[in-house]
């Protein structure tokens, strides 16, 4: 901060005249005195020196991060322009689609479920998930952040009851297992229904990468300030290659092809954490399994 | 509605891919609609006679944008009803979109019956001589005081504490009181998205209402739950100011 530069170097400067001054008053002309006091003084003077320089560095330093934080800042908002450009650009064409699939039904076009029409239906549906996923993106990046105490036992509870209603999630052993004694979990202080949809992603994401009969566990732990909340599958894993750009945009694991989604799932999930100010990992192993790990501040 | 007459309708949207689709499904669906590319257009549709019976308004038009449209509709002092085609108080303060005065949004893609059922259930109030409810700062029902404005709401003489997303809820249901309100159309009005797979977050908020209102769930004097498909707000509401 310059304004700090500029109060501890005139402290400096002040300290150093005054000392002058009291030096001058006391001692006199007496050469002698300051001969003996030389050193001291030498001493004196390199350490206004040193602490004039650490002033500098930190300013510097200080600069540098700011500008920093500034160029993210931009970068971010630009990115949330261009998702809202691309969410106002595919509305309407989807919302053309989708009234004339409705103007085709009841026309009495082609009921057949499996025939072109139905066809043309889930895609377009499909495509709507697409924009509507790219429209929460862009608004949990920038909307104002409900805090509340949340508590993250009836988050998972809950978490667990969408997984087992998902298709293909009674076949699979989702158990959720929170602290209970002897200390409960912190509340957060967060959005609930945000933290919510993050959860659900992620359970989600548990049920359609892995079988029947895989386990998925939902748990959490408080650990030095934060609550680490963990979704862990023995699913099918994702590979090595694969994990650096997981969290990424509409990027989907080779292996994912053959099952719906939209790709913006875990940046959802990122995105989420990122406003409650914490942090995302996670670790996967082919055919072994999955945890994704989020850490969220208690405070 | 009345029977014999079918409801005059001004759809206002530039995309003819859109008007080409949505005019007949309107027609079908037992609306006579008139339609306009612009918000010039729009605008002296709108104000002269026959006036129409509702405007669905859409907002990026040429000329005059949807939002101006429906700003100088109310300022001529015409209360016809205005669903507008955009998320419910985008990127504004819920504060403007009062200030806006539109009965309802529906964010696009839609589904088309859920508007046909939106414009349906307005015209159902203007039809009974029902003042609107989307411009009035102040709205009354009952024991309870919505101050829509300064988002406050008091139960009596006793102010309620209310989420922010709660408040919001809240607002929605007295202006849209004695409809059918489906859980993705909550969900919709309180986030701006659906969830795909679960509307719990709506449940949660509607468990808040009833909370601070003191409701019973098992026998609502505020919040009734239809079952399987969403939920009413039951008490009658009046504009107080």
């Amino acid at each position: 901060m310059s304004r700090r530069r500029r109060i501890g170097l005139t402290a400096a400067v002040v300290a150093a005249f005054v000392a002058a001054l009291v030096a001058a008053a006391v001692f006199g002309d007496d050469r002698r005195v300051y001969v003996r006091f030389a050193p001291v003084l030498g001493v004196l003077v390199l350490g206004l020196l040193a602490a004039g320089a650490v002033v500098v560095v930190i300013d510097v330093r200080e600069r540098i991060t700011r500008a920093a934080e500034r160029a993210r800042a931009e970068a971010a908002a630009e990115h949330h322009r261009f998702l809202r450009r691309l969410d106002h650009e595919l509305k309407n064409p989807l919302t053309a689609m989708r009234l004339g699939l409705a103007n085709l039904a009841a026309g009495g076009a082609d009921s057949d479920p499996d025939g072109p029409l139905a066809g043309v239906g889930e895609q377009v549906a499909r495509l709507a998930r697409i924009t509507g996923d790219l429209r929460k993106l862009a608004d949990i990046e920038s909307r104002p952040l409900e805090r509340v105490a949340v508590d993250v036992a009836v988050l998972l509870d809950a978490a667990g009851e969408t997984g087992r209603d998902l298709p293909g999630g009674a076949d699979r052993r989702i158990s959720v297992s929170v602290p209970r004694v002897p200390w409960p979990l912190p509340t957060l202080a967060g959005d609930p229904d945000l933290l919510e949809l993050a959860l659900e992603n992620l359970v989600g994401n548990a049920v359609k990468y892995s079988d029947p009969g895989c386990a998925i566990e939902l748990r959490a732990f408080a650990e030095d300030g934060y609550v680490v909340v963990e979704v862990a599958d023995t699913g099918r894993g994702i590979r090595a290659d694969e994990l650096p750009t997981v969290w990424e945009e509409l990027v989907r694991g080779s292996d994912a092809r053959g099952t719906p989604g939209s790709g913006l799932g875990l940046a959802l999930v990122q995105a989420v954490v990122h406003r409650h100010g914490g942090r995302t990992e996670l670790r996967s192993m082919p055919e072994s399994g999955t945890v994704v790990r989020l850490r969220l501040p208690t405070s | 509605m009345d029977e014999a007459r079918r409801p005059a309708v001004l759809l206002a949207d530039d995309d003819v891919a859109i008007t080409a689709q949505l005019g007949p499904l309107l027609e079908r669906s037992g609306f006579d609609v008139r339609i306009v590319h612009d918000g010039a257009a729009a605008l002296a549709a709108g104000s002269a006679e026959p006036i129409p019976d509702l405007i669905v308004l859409d907002v990026l038009m040429p000329l005059l944008d949807g939002r101006e449209v429906l700003r100088r509709i109310r300022r001529s002092g015409a209360w016809i009803p205005v669903i507008l085609l955009t998320q419910v108080g985008e990127s504004t303060e819920r504060a403007m979109a009062l200030e806006e005065g539109a009965d309802d949004y529906l964010n696009k893609p839609f589904d088309p019956y859920e508007l046909v059922a939106r414009m349906r259930a307005l015209l159902r109030r203007s039809g009974r001589g029902l003042p609107p409810l989307a411009g009035a700062r102040v709205v009354r029902a009952g024991t309870l005081r919505v101050d829509r404005t300064a988002r406050r709401a008091w139960l009596g003489d006793r102010e309620l504490t209310l989420t922010p997303k709660a408040g919001a809820l809240l607002d929605y249901l007295v202006t849209h009181p004695d409809e059918l309100l489906s859980r993705e159309r909550l969900m919709e009005v309180l986030w701006g998205w659906e969830s795909a797979s679960t509307t719990r977050a709506v449940d949660n908020r509607v468990a808040e209402l009833r909370r601070v209102l003191g409701d019973d769930s098992g026998a609502p004097r505020w919040i009734e739950t239809v079952t399987g498909e969403g939920y009413r707000f039951v008490p009658r509401v009046e504009a107080a100011e």
